[in-house]
């Protein structure tokens, strides 16, 4: 983390990429409290993620992407129940129609 | 990007096939972002197993030691225990039990005068690991009906190859053959806009040309209304044959095509290492894993950075 004030912190995320950075820019641009947000990769032999996150001074940036982060991880859960279920009827029809 | 309508967090899932090596569903109400960061760990970081350390101890077929054991690293193996293994890679706290070699053996010789198929069948399992095999593993006799394995090299009369394969959990990352998906991709559900007002000034005949000029078969005349339908948006490739065909018609804009950025169709392919329901499983589970690590690491680093007074 480097940081002069609370507001505008760039974060550098180690072993990261665009797998998980992309969305949770996706998130941070969401959140109307932040005023600027984008990711650079400096190197593509580096996995390093250089994350900034300016907020317009209502919520920190640590909160905004702490938020942003339980944003994704919410995507992800709902994903993972909804496929659940998807799948649990998708095979409950497909064993139903192999009878009939 | 600068739209701050709600975040979408509640993106929907419909099933559209499930079979053992390909299943095909459609993910709606999210973000590309979210769409392709789901496909590029089901590419690249859900672990499998697969072969890494071949030691050779007697090799005098045709095909060179390297040659062989990369043939043995690509053989997909059924991974459904993978979670149970420690990769060789991992940064791990040095658990002596941790399990992290599944050894094979193989010792094939060609005794007689045909040509001999050395194939996956002929690796003998890991005793310790009696449900660790190569896709498509059989045993018996070799019968048109069996299972043939993957082939690795071809034998003739005294040639013998004799060795060890150490099979290692391992992620996509490191190399392509703990990927375990052939192919996984996602198509952006197409936006499809005729215009109606335009379209009417188009005889019959121009309609039916620029119906045939899509490759695919994505729109129709209604023989009632002798209106053009869609009849199946999927189906467009983004080839934009069809505004080059209104282009040359001399009638632009007749059709406005746009990829919508929150519907996407994909398609996994798997190799036989899992179950390709279970490979999409387990990618999301990577990324709850990742984001949990992220969240923690950012909670630990803003405690320090409160103790420094910054």
């Amino acid at each position: 983390m480097v940081s002069r004030n609370d507001y505008a912190v760039t974060f550098s995320v180690k072993d990261e990429d665009h797998t998980l950075a992309n969305p949770v820019r996706f998130m941070l641009n969401k959140n109307p409290h932040v005023s600027f947000t984008g990711y650079s990769i400096t190197h593509p032999a580096e996995k390093v993620v250089n994350f900034r996150i300016q907020t317009t001074g209502e919520m920190t940036s640590v909160d905004a992407f702490r938020q942003s982060l339980n944003g994704v991880t919410d995507v992800c859960k709902h994903i993972k129940a909804q496929l659940a279920a998807e799948c649990t009827s998708f095979q409950a029809s497909a064993g139903t129609s192999m009878e009939a | 990007m600068s739209s701050r309508a709600a975040p979408k967090r509640t993106p929907q899932v419909s099933v559209r096939k499930i079979e053992p090596d390909f299943c095909e569903f459609v993910l709606s109400d999210t973000d590309p972002s979210v769409a392709n960061a789901l496909r590029r760990v089901m590419l690249s970081e859900v672990p499998t197993l697969a072969i890494d350390l071949v030691e050779i101890e007697v090799n005098t077929t045709v095909l060179n030691d390297e040659f062989i054991a990369h043939r043995l690293g690509l053989i997909p193996l059924v991974s459904q225990r993978v979670w149970d293994f420690t990769g060789a890679y991992d940064t791990n706290d040095d658990d002596e039990n941790a399990l992290m070699d599944i050894v094979f053996q193989m010792d094939v010789k060609c005794t007689g005068d045909d040509t001999l198929d050395v194939t996956s069948n002929d690796l003998q399992l890991d005793p310790s690991f009696p449900d660790i095999h190569p896709v498509a593993y059989s045993t018996g006799p070799q019968d048109a009906q069996a299972e043939k394995g993957v082939l690795l090299v071809k034998l003739r009369k005294g040639q013998h190859l004799k060795l060890k394969a150490i099979a290692r959990k391992g992620i996509g990352k490191d190399h392509a053959k703990w990927q375990p998906v052939a192919t996984v991709a996602f198509q952006y559900m197409p936006d499809i806009r005729i215009n109606h007002a335009l379209m009417d000034t188009l005889s019959e005949e121009q309609k039916l040309q620029w119906i045939q000029s899509s490759p695919n078969p994505v729109f129709r005349l209604n023989p009632v209304t002798a209106q053009v339908e869609v009849v199946d948006a999927e189906a467009y490739r983004y080839d934009g044959e069809v505004i080059a065909k209104a282009k040359a018609l001399g009638k632009e804009g007749l059709v406005n095509i746009t990829p919508r950025q929150d519907m996407f169709i994909f398609r996994v392919e798997g190799t036989g290492a899992m179950a390709t329901q279970q490979i999409v499983v387990a990618a999301i589970d990577v990324l709850l894993r990742k984001l949990d690590t992220l969240q923690q690491s950012l909670a630990s680093a803003d405690a320090a950075m409160d103790m420094d007074g910054l």
